[in-house]
């Protein structure tokens, strides 16, 4: 086993706190006829006692004026304990300030003199290592400019220097690091991972969390000058830094509530608590407003809602399987959650085979037994060419012109039908324009570069974004709006337009969709997260089995029952869920007079999908958060925080 | 005993320090003035020109070469005063070094009482000046000039330790310690001959001013060619080892206080 370096036993440091020194006269004499000499005593470190072996990084953590800067001092002898002792063995190498003892007036040579002779080194060792410093240094070209010359990094840099000139057994480092230009601070750290290596023992004090955790292997954490947790650097760190973070919301928590108390008028009121509002409250809170939001619904989330039914996440508004190209948004939305490496990629069922989606090499060589992509695609074509359609009258004629009769008539004719509710050859031709083809072995639905699910749930994701943010859920809008008019500056309202408007040119048009979900007492039912049904036959188009889209969740905890989603087309009507869009000529054309009111709305912004009324997948719902969010800000500016 | 030698060994680690710090304050003073080091003896020298113009026929009657008298004497005020005045100052003029790194704290004080000896030794050249310009007499006991400064350097020591501790604790003492030189400055014969006082007056000074000791020594071998007697050569040396003795004491019993204070 390694020595033992640094021994703090018991240690307790008292000051003198700084704003009851008493240092004239008059004021010593009142205070000594009142007895009150030295009463306000405060006690800086606690009790704090570890050993630190040869060779070991040690991080301190903790707030302002925890007493770290303190512990460092009585390490290095600057500070005598009151209580306890402090035993070090070994040279030491303190960078609590780097430069202290630096004089303004004298030249950068006489200061690296100066300065190592206040370190403890002898003139001659300076001369011996003089060059060697001016070069870590890199300041040749002032060596004879006085030091009140110099910027901060520079003398940061001189300092440095100076201070590690010598091999020490012990480096004590306390966030002199942080100025000095990124170069700077790249080679610091080299030549203290270089001494690491060499065996010198290190104590280290930063505020930034990953650089403890990179440098340091054992870290104390500090709270009000007492030990509050000590022991692996990766453990002490995360801890802490879910203390501070635990801190932070309990205090703006406070904040809300005080606000609220007061009845303070919001800047926004946000009508739907889906992704798109969420994320513009989020975005708007950033900048500095103050935002609730509001929904009908009895929970937050909006169509992305997940709902934690015995462990298993429930998508009770259809899948959502998050895909994205965008790297912004998916850095934003990983700041919010962790994301699982979910890939979609479903399987069709038609009568007793079962096919590979979307259409790629797996499908067609279930289909023909063909194995080379070329014998594919000459396949395909030839029974194309068989057809001889030239101008599609109907749909069935374009799918038919697109995939031939094989893949038609078992994977497109009958799931499409059933979702449109009509016979392929009623329905225009347009709704298709193309079938994507995929001539490799890749069942990956999506192409995006990014794809996965938030663990533990959408709605956990929705939560995180609108953490301490004002959420009323069973709350209607217009109730509000009439209850409460002068609650809110501005409103961003995510809800159907026509509705806002009291379909007063009449009802925008929805594709709509229907929900069984069942309980089975099975552990798998049906090994995939996405089954299609593609006979006409099977009323419903698809099965969703939940728990295969968090199967790490089902790993950890496995369950010998499943959740099961079966989906129906349903036709539409006022008052139902509205779920797509129609974004046929007639609806678009109705969307645009709706438009145009909304354009004339002062102080109320439309946005999302059923604001805008257009399909977005999730991304594009971020997306157009965060840019309608970002429009506000520059149309409005910061707003300065009221206190 | 282990504790004297390790206190040498940190001293001797030191030297080089103090060494660097007493350059530093030397450097810095006149660094940037146009005549430089020569302030070192004009300053004296101006200040001998204007106490003798107003005090020549007042109360330099009957006193031979009168420049010269009260020059010998004030050099010794002068090293007195600025040395432990500047010591005073030392411990809390570093607070920001101190707060950072370990380092000794005598070393500061020393340093600057050093700094001013070396200085007041250059500052001899004014004296030698005015002696030479007024025609006196150089006496084979100017040789004996080191053993006195060294007396008083030791003296100096002493009370800038003692000054520099208190004066943590105790900001007030910069001020009252202006007003209590100033006060020695007529209480002690520099710019008069003590026979002038009334007796029970000159008994006082004599039994109680330390500063006595040494520019009386100083003056006799510089002014009057004499060695000095025995009272005052003894008494100098006592003097400036009680005086050292209880600054160091005081020093020692409150430097880990210090930090809390600075």
């Amino acid at each position: 086993m390694s020595k033992t370096v640094i021994n703090v036993d018991h240690l307790t440091i008292q000051f003198n706190l700084a704003n009851e020194k008493v240092d004239n006269l008059k004021e010593y004499t009142i205070k000594l006829v009142k007895h009150q000499l030295m009463f306000q005593e405060f006690l800086a470190l606690q009790d704090v006692s570890f050993q630190v072996k040869k060779g070991e990084a040690w991080g301190l953590v903790g707030p302002n004026g925890c007493g770290k800067s303190t512990l460092l001092k009585a390490v290095s002898g600057i500070l005598q304990p009151y209580k306890g002792t402090v035993k070090v063995d070994g040279k030491i190498a303190p960078l609590i300030e780097l430069g202290a003892g630096f004089d303004a007036d004298l030249t950068a040579r006489e200061n690296i003199y100066l300065n190592g002779l206040v370190l403890g080194h002898s003139k001659k060792f300076m001369e011996e290592h003089f060059d060697e410093i001016v070069e870590f240094a890199e300041l040749q070209d002032f060596l004879d400019s006085p030091l009140k010359n110099f910027s901060s990094g520079m003398k940061a840099r001189l300092g440095f220097a100076v201070a590690t000139v010598v091999n020490p057994d012990i480096l004590i480092v306390d966030e002199v690091l942080e100025v000095g230009d990124m170069r700077f601070r790249r080679r610091c750290n080299e030549r203290m991972q270089q001494m690491l290596s060499g065996g010198t023992t290190l104590l280290y004090v930063s505020h930034n969390i990953d650089s403890v955790k990179a440098l340091c292997d054992k870290a104390l954490w500090l709270d009000h000058g007492k030990m509050r947790m000590i022991g692996d650097a990766q453990e002490v760190c995360d801890a802490y830094k879910e203390d501070q973070d635990e801190l932070t919301r309990k205090r703006k928590a406070e904040r809300r509530a005080r606000l609220r108390e007061q009845g303070t008028k919001y800047d926004y009121l946000v009508v739907g608590a889906g992704l798109f509002g969420a994320v513009f409250a989020r975005e708007m809170t950033k900048a500095g407003n103050r935002c609730l939001v509001i929904d009908k619904r009895s929970h937050i989330g909006g169509n992305v809602y997940t709902e934690d039914v015995d462990g298993i996440q429930v998508h009770r508004y259809g899948a959502h399987i998050f895909h994205t190209s965008d790297e912004k948004v998916w850095k934003y939305v990983n700041r919010y959650a962790d994301f699982n490496h979910y890939i979609n990629s479903p399987v069709a069922v038609y009568k007793d085979e079962l096919y590979n989606l979307p259409f790629n090499m797996n499908t067609f060589s279930r289909l023909w037994g063909l194995k080379k992509p070329q014998e594919v695609k000459d396949r395909i074509a030839e029974q194309i060419a068989q057809l001889d359609i030239t101008e599609p009258k109907n749909l069935e004629e374009q799918a038919l012109s697109l995939v031939g009769p094989d893949v038609y008539e078992k994977l497109v004719k009958g799931y499409t039908e059933k979702q449109w509710g009509r016979d392929c050859k009623e329905l225009p031709a347009f709704i298709i324009r193309r079938l994507p083809l995929r001539f490799t072995y890749d069942n990956n639905y999506f192409n995006d570069r990014f794809q996965g699910i938030p663990m533990g749930g959408y709605t956990k994701l929705v939560e995180k974004i609108l953490e301490n943010i004002d959420v009323m859920t069973d709350t209607d809008f217009f109730v509000y709006r009439k209850e409460h008019p002068d609650m809110f500056d501005r409103v961003m309202y995510t809800g159907m337009i026509d509705e806002y408007f009291d379909f007063c040119y009449g009802h925008l048009e929805y594709r709509s969709v229907r929900f069984e979900t069942e309980r089975v007492e099975e552990s798998n039912y049906q090994g995939n997260a996405v089954v299609n049904y593609t006979e006409r036959e099977i009323p419903y188009t698809r099965v969703i089995e939940h728990k295969h889209f968090e199967p790490e969740a089902e790993q950890e905890n496995p369950k010998d029952f499943s959740i099961i989603s079966r989906e129906y087309s349903a036709e539409w009507q006022p008052g139902m869920e509205p779920y797509y869009p129609v974004n046929d000529e007639k609806n678009n054309a109705l969307y645009e007079r709706y438009r145009e009111l909304a354009d004339k709305e002062d102080n109320v912004i439309f946005g999302g999908r059923l604001g805008a009324y257009r399909y977005y997948d999730m991304d594009k719902v971020i997306a157009a958060a965060l840019e309608l969010a970002q429009n506000e800000r520059l149309k409005f500016g910061r707003k300065k925080r009221k206190k | 005993m282990n504790l004297l030698k390790y206190r040498i060994k940190t001293l001797f680690k030191y030297k080089d320090l103090i060494v660097e710090l007493v350059v530093r304050d030397l450097k810095l003073k006149y660094r940037r003035s146009f005549l430089g080091y020569a302030w070192t003896i004009l300053q004296p020298l101006f200040l001998m020109l204007v106490l003798t113009i107003v005090f020549t026929n007042l109360l330099g009657k009957g006193i031979e070469n009168y420049p010269v008298y009260l020059l010998s004497g004030r050099l010794m005020y002068d090293f007195f005063k600025v040395s432990t005045t500047s010591a005073m100052k030392s411990v809390t003029g570093n607070a920001s070094l101190l707060r950072k790194v370990y380092v000794p704290k005598y070393i500061f004080t020393l340093s600057k009482v050093t700094s001013c000896m070396v200085d007041t030794v250059l500052s001899f050249g004014a004296l030698f000046i005015v002696m030479v310009i007024t025609g006196a007499k150089f006496y084979p006991t100017l040789l004996l000039i080191p053993v006195v400064v060294i007396q008083i350097y030791i003296f100096c020591c002493g009370l800038g330790f003692f000054l520099a501790q208190l004066n943590v604790f105790f900001r007030d003492m910069e001020h009252i310690y202006g007003a209590l030189t100033t006060a020695l400055f007529y209480l002690t014969p520099i710019i008069y001959t003590i026979d002038r006082l009334p007796l029970k007056i000159q008994l006082v000074i004599k039994a109680f001013n330390p500063l006595y000791y040494y520019v009386g020594q100083f003056r006799d071998i510089v002014y009057y060619g004499n060695l000095p007697g025995p009272r005052i050569f003894w008494g100098g040396w006592l003097i400036a080892f009680l005086m050292l003795t209880i600054g160091v004491w005081a020093f020692q019993r409150s430097k880990d206080r210090f930090i809390l204070y600075i």
